[in-house]
């Protein structure tokens, strides 16, 4: 594939953009890459996702206390810095700071399409369960809150375990 | 063995080669695999292993990357059934495949689970279903990561959404050969959709396979993202066919393609890069009626001949020079 903006030299360097709402692809090689501007987007930081976010990380956010996912335990600086989500709780902790970068990519924000089969259903009846389990608490019926507590971390334990 | 996926036929054979479908899920209660202790790593190779044996229609064999040569691996990547950053580090990763080889699940490459679904030819909604039906019955033994407003988690946020890539291998030698095909690329990136070289990724692709994939996957389900990247699809291979019309008016075109032809019959060493470039031509001949092969044979051999994969048929390593002989005398064979 040829360099898009010379058209003498391989292409080597691969863009997902956002150009008037729809993506597009840039290809080019390293000097027109770099005469173009786009060199510092490749030192350092790995293609693609993390590009958005630094960019958006370079808008601002300098935290002194960084806010850590808490189940990873990952920040948001690190996912920007290698464009990888740490665990799918990260999605909720830092889902405004995502937001901007993720509209940028998929021109959307919204999934439309298949649902895994089990997913809703599983938390929809872990709500319930939970609900239930206060109510149990709160009555002081703490052999029903064993029992539901019990339900619990079996639905949770099954969130992968089936051996 | 049962016959590999490849050697069938397929719709738009002409000009498509081959449809695949992969999706990527995650497990809820793991962090995403470059986030994963290597004891987490195996345990949820386990829990993915264990939900897939009950899996109606399907058997996979299981493998761990790490009891695999680096050759075997690399073969594997070669035959697209892992993708070369899996073949890259096969530590804490694993493999399901189904005997004819359409069916494979990376497992612990970006994300938890990568499932492939290959078909001959144009095949994109069998493809979907075969892959719809799997995961279907995965999603009642495993809780996947989702989110009703971004859907299926991933560790990219570039999957995020239905975490779905469907792609057509194209063969698109006229396009190629009458200089169409920067530009179409870049057409077809303002559509949503990536084309780029099947063989090599980044540089010239070798024997003019191309990849053309969606690349959007939010806000958009399966079913209208295969819908838009099926029309584009023909409408692609209806250029190429307009085009190869064009380059048979020049002799030029049968003299390359028996040149080619030739060549491959009687070299006593071939290299992969030259092998490609040939084999093209034949099957843009063979295509044609020109040629007396099929279309399948060939995409065997363009399989077959490269180069891990030619190391494997021997129990031995080769050097280059082994290796391009081993490869002339293959394709002799199959040529005769």
């Amino acid at each position: 594939m040829l360099c898009q903006h010379c058209n003498k030299n391989e292409a080597n360097m691969h863009m997902k953009r956002i150009i008037n709402g729809r993506a597009a692809e840039v290809h080019l090689c390293s000097d027109c890459a770099r005469s173009l501007g786009y060199g510092e987007a490749f030192s350092g930081f790995g293609l693609g996702f993390s590009d958005f976010l630094s960019d958006f990380l370079l808008k601002g956010e300098h935290s002194s206390n960084t806010v850590r996912c808490p189940f990873c335990n990952k920040s948001f600086e690190e996912i920007a810095k290698d464009g990888k989500m740490g665990c799918a709780e990260c999605y909720t902790a830092f889902y405004d700071k995502l937001l901007p970068s993720i509209q940028r990519i998929h021109g959307k924000s919204t999934h439309m399409g298949k649902k895994p089969a089990g997913a809703n259903n599983a938390s929809n009846r872990l709500e319930n369960l939970k609900a239930q389990l206060e109510e149990a608490v709160r009555q002081q019926d703490f052999e029903s809150a064993v029992k539901i507590r019990d339900e619990i971390n079996s639905i949770l334990m099954a969130g992968g375990e089936n051996q | 063995m049962s016959a590999k996926w490849y050697l069938g036929t397929g719709a738009q054979n002409d000009v498509v080669i081959s449809t695949s479908i992969h999706l990527a899920r995650n497990i809820k209660r793991f962090p995403f695999p470059a986030s994963l202790s290597m004891q987490d790593k195996l345990k949820v190779n386990s829990v993915i292993k264990n939900a897939t044996e009950d899996i109606k229609d399907y058997s996979f064999n299981y493998y761990e990357m790490k009891t695999l040569s680096q050759a075997e691996v690399v073969s594997l990547a070669e035959r697209h059934l892992v993708s070369p950053e899996f073949a890259s580090s096969r530590d804490g990763r694993a493999l399901l495949l189904t005997e004819d080889e359409a069916v494979s699940v990376m497992l612990n490459e970006e994300d938890h689970i990568r499932l492939q679904v290959m078909y001959a030819g144009f095949a994109l909604d069998e493809a979907y279903r075969t892959a719809d039906r799997i995961d279907s019955q995965l999603s009642e033994k495993l809780q996947f990561a989702f989110d009703e407003r971004l859907g299926y988690l991933t560790q990219d946020p570039t999957a995020l959404g239905t975490g779905m890539k469907a792609s057509v291998v194209l063969h698109l030698p006229a396009l190629v050969t009458s200089s169409q095909i920067t530009k179409l690329i870049t057409t077809v990136s303002k559509l949503g959709l990536s084309l780029r070289g099947s063989y090599g990724e980044g540089a010239a692709a070798k024997g003019d396979l191309f990849r053309l994939s969606n690349t959007i996957t939010l806000g958009i389900s399966e079913k209208a993202a295969i819908e838009n990247l099926k029309s584009i699809a023909l409408q692609i291979a209806a250029q190429e066919r307009v085009a190869r019309e064009e380059i048979f008016k020049a002799p030029v075109t049968e003299d390359r393609i028996f040149r080619a032809y030739g060549v491959l019959k009687y070299a006593r060493m071939i290299d992969t890069n030259e092998f490609m470039e040939l084999i093209s031509l034949v099957r843009l001949g063979a295509v044609k009626g020109i040629i007396n092969m099929d279309c399948a044979q060939i995409e065997a051999l363009m399989i077959h001949m490269q180069p891990a994969t030619i190391s494997l048929s021997v129990d031995r390593p080769l050097d280059r020079i082994e290796r391009d002989k081993l490869r002339a005398q293959l394709v002799r064979q199959n040529l005769a």
